[in-house]
């Protein structure tokens, strides 16, 4: 099935694929900059205390993103291999 | 040092940057035909600085780009005849950019920087995550200059689990590939051939096309797949949802001890040697303005700021050791959600909690927030954190007017004043001159790894260079300033009456030996004051008291106010001569002098002051409003000189000193009112 989800409404542990980032802005050069491209395995690693920023996988290294940030990619839910 | 400011060199400062920042270009570093600039590219933790300063070893020195606050490194070296510069650029993630760091790293590149065009680039990947470093290597791969590609973290990739194919790499590429680890220096020195090459080939390195993500994938095969790795491992301890607070909260506690334990015999060393030397100044020099000066005005002032300089050091190694291992970003990454709701980012953590010891090293360690208004926020609101240089004035006035009982609260108080206000000024920047651009965090957490020991000296070196500079300049300055208004004028009336009071002591037959010295070093001590309450610094005391009147102050709190303006803890000395105690020594205050039981000299003589008509000057309110005039007003010239060098102009520093000093008026203002409305006033 090819729901799109936004990958800032994951939790940890969930695994996903990036689809494609929303807009064209320098937030979403960003995005793509940190190796957010089509097609990419992202997992959700954790979430900061007080709904601070999650923290992801992907690529081989970790990266911070804000809630509001994360919301910009749209994934395609994986599941977890165990 | 580049910081000496030539008028105007003609690269002409743009209007918004004050004049100021338009006048750091090397002189001949881009006209110069035999230099060979090559730039270092790369991305943020890729590991380039290290791998620079294993290349050349050489002093490394802060290159200024005109104009602005961006600032970057430069080291030069000199390999078979020839003169090399090697620029560090800020780190870049493409070739879009974002901040001003990447800004100016990106005009560079292209060759419309001021600071000089690029002969070659020196590209620093990080092997850890390749096909991300593979998509700036293409794109800086079309800017048409000969490369270098160099590969580091070798050792990290494998310690993640991935281990990379560097033939196969460089055969896809079309281009050598070179191994460096820039923690240890090894492969740095096989760097020396191909970047003397490079420069010398006059065309642009044709990077085979290739797909970032394919390459990326094609040449990296897992290394010991399903191992969970040391990084992962401590994230899990260092971030748990609810230890992580916790933890850095200890983190925290450790620096601040150890900062405050390790500096105290340094510092006790910089006081003992500005003490050998006005000694050795005082016997071997006849009393005069000279020896006043060079004790009072030099030595005592310069003094006063260079005592801070083992803090400085030792911070900027703790800070430098802490971002080089990872832990910074992970702080970073606890406090982002708790300091954006004061508009700040999880970024101005840290120069924030450095401030509490001295604001200084805080303004340079804002370096590491990546958006312009979040830095600038925290920049201005850096000096609100009560640094230890207020210490001095809190034990001082809390011992004498507050009973022992009340002593942490208050100064507990004293300090939560600080950071209240920092969040309010931080908000307050954020929705007005500071308002708009959405700051973003899209923030890497490096796997973690020793620090590169090098960089951390290096750090430390520069930054300590920065702030004798500024010592020897600013505060050099301004201490001579306040020294000759206090000491000026010297008129010959008041020399002769001591002079005839001495010679009526000295005669006196029935005078004991030892009562007759003392007797004496009272009147040297009263004619030091006789000259002060005339000098222009009272004059202008007295002229401004008025401004100070709401707030309580007399003349003479007012004059103490005043000489602190260069450094704040110079308000205890002052105070010393003028309520009559000898040798206050501003350093000589601790914490423990707050429950002592021996009665303090400066305290009772606070105390028991009073004015023309015999009432009292100061009570427990007054000291009140005068702490908090201390806590919140912005003494100290080297945090507006550090403020100047990190943000390219006088502007933001003039910003600070003005509403750090009305908002600290109208709180002392508050104070007293308020206390004399419930009846705490003085009587009068």
């Amino acid at each position: 099935m090819t729901t799109t989800f936004d990958l800032g409404s994951l939790t940890p542990g969930d695994v996903a694929q990036v689809v494609r980032i929303d807009g064209e802005d320098l937030l979403a050069g960003r995005l793509e900059a940190a190796g957010f491209w089509p097609g990419t395995t992202v997992s959700v690693v954790r979430c900061a205390p007080l709904g601070g920023p999650i923290q992801y996988r992907l690529r081989g290294f970790r990266l911070a993103l804000r809630r509001n940030e994360a919301q910009r990619v749209l994934v395609r839910r994986v599941d977890a291999e165990s | 040092m580049n910081d000496v400011r030539s008028p105007d060199s003609g690269a002409g400062g743009t209007a918004d940057d004050g004049g100021a920042g338009a006048s750091t270009v090397d002189a001949g570093s881009s006209s110069d035909s035999t230099l060979t600039t090559i730039g270092l590219v790369g991305r943020a933790n890729s590991g380039k600085t290290s791998v620079v300063m294993h290349l050349t070893g050489t002093a490394r020195r802060p290159v200024n780009f005109p104009g602005s606050s961006v600032e970057c490194v430069e080291c030069r070296a000199r390999w078979e005849g020839r003169d090399l510069r090697f620029v560090d650029l800020p780190g870049i993630a493409d070739l879009a950019a974002v901040t001003r760091d990447e800004q100016e790293a990106l005009s560079f590149l292209q060759g419309e920087s001021k600071i000089g065009k690029p002969d070659a680039l020196c590209v620093v990947l990080d092997a850890s995550k390749l096909s991300v470093e593979l998509r700036l290597l293409r794109e800086v791969g079309r800017l048409g200059l000969p490369l270098v590609v160099v590969l580091n973290k070798v050792d990290v990739a494998r310690r993640e689990g991935e281990e990379v194919d560097v033939d196969a790499l460089s055969a896809r590429l079309g281009v050598p590939v070179h191994v460096t680890n820039g923690l240890r220096g090894t492969g740095v020195k096989d760097l020396r051939r191909p970047l003397l090459d490079a420069t010398q080939v006059g065309a642009g390195t044709e990077l085979e096309d290739f797909d970032p993500e394919e390459l990326g994938r094609a040449v990296t095969s897992a290394a010991a797949p399903g191992r969970r790795n040391i990084t992962d491992t401590l994230d899990g301890i260092l971030l748990h949802r609810v230890l992580g607070l916790p933890i850095l909260a200890v983190v925290l506690y450790l620096v601040f001890q150890s900062v405050y334990t390790v500096a105290e015999p340094f510092m006790g060393w910089v006081e003992a040697g500005q003490e050998a030397l006005a000694a050795a100044v005082e016997s071997g020099l006849d009393p005069g303005a000279l020896r006043a000066f060079l004790i009072d005005g030099l030595i005592n002032g310069v003094g006063s700021v260079l005592i801070f300089l083992p803090q400085i050091a030792l911070l900027i190694a703790i800070v430098t050791i802490l971002e080089a291992t990872g832990y910074m970003a992970r702080a970073a990454y606890l406090l982002d959600r708790l300091l954006g709701r004061f508009g700040l980012s999880g970024r101005s953590f840290v120069p924030l909690a450095t401030s509490f010891a001295c604001a200084i090293p805080g303004i340079l360690a804002t370096r590491i927030i990546d958006d312009e208004r979040d830095r600038l926020a925290t920049i201005l609101v850096a000096p609100l954190m009560s640094c230890s240089a207020r210490l001095p004035v809190y034990v001082v006035l809390i011992g004498a007017f507050f009973p022992a009982s009340w002593a942490g609260l208050v100064l507990f108080a004293l300090y939560a004043l600080g950071i209240v206000v920092a969040v309010l000024v931080a908000l307050f920047l954020r929705k007005t001159v500071l308002r708009g651009g959405q700051s973003m965090l899209v923030m890497e957490l490096p796997a973690y790894q020793p620090p590169a020991w090098r960089v951390v000296g290096r750090s430390v070196f520069s930054a300590c260079k920065n702030f004798i500079v500024m010592a020897g300049t600013i505060i050099f300055a301004t201490a001579i300033i306040v020294w000759a208004l206090s000491y000026y004028p010297r008129p010959a009336s008041i020399h002769e009456d001591f002079e005839a009071q001495r010679a009526t002591v000295t005669a006196d037959a029935n005078l004991d030996e030892s009562v007759r010295e003392e007797v004496l070093s009272r009147l040297e001590f009263r004619e030091h004051r006789a000259y002060f309450e005339q000098s222009y610094l009272a004059k202008i005391g007295k002229t401004i008291q008025p401004v100070f009147a709401p707030a309580g102050f007399d003349w003479r709190i007012t004059v103490g106010v005043l000489s602190a303006f260069p450094a704040r803890e110079l308000i205890v000395p002052t105070l010393g001569i003028l309520y009559s105690v000898p040798d206050v020594d501003p350093g000589g205050y601790d914490l423990t002098a707050l429950t002592g039981e021996a009665p303090d000299g400066l305290r009772d003589r606070l105390r028991n002051a009073k004015d023309a008509e015999g009432r009292p000057v100061f009570n427990a309110l007054v000291a009140l409003a005068v702490m908090v005039f201390f806590a919140l007003c912005s003494q100290c010239a080297a945090t507006l000189g550090a403020i100047r060098r990190e943000t390219g102009g006088w502007h933001w520093a003039a910003v600070t000193f003005g509403y750090m000093t009305g908002l600290a008026w109208l709180a002392a203002v508050a104070v007293y009112q308020v206390g004399s409305l419930f009846g705490y006033g003085l009587p009068g």
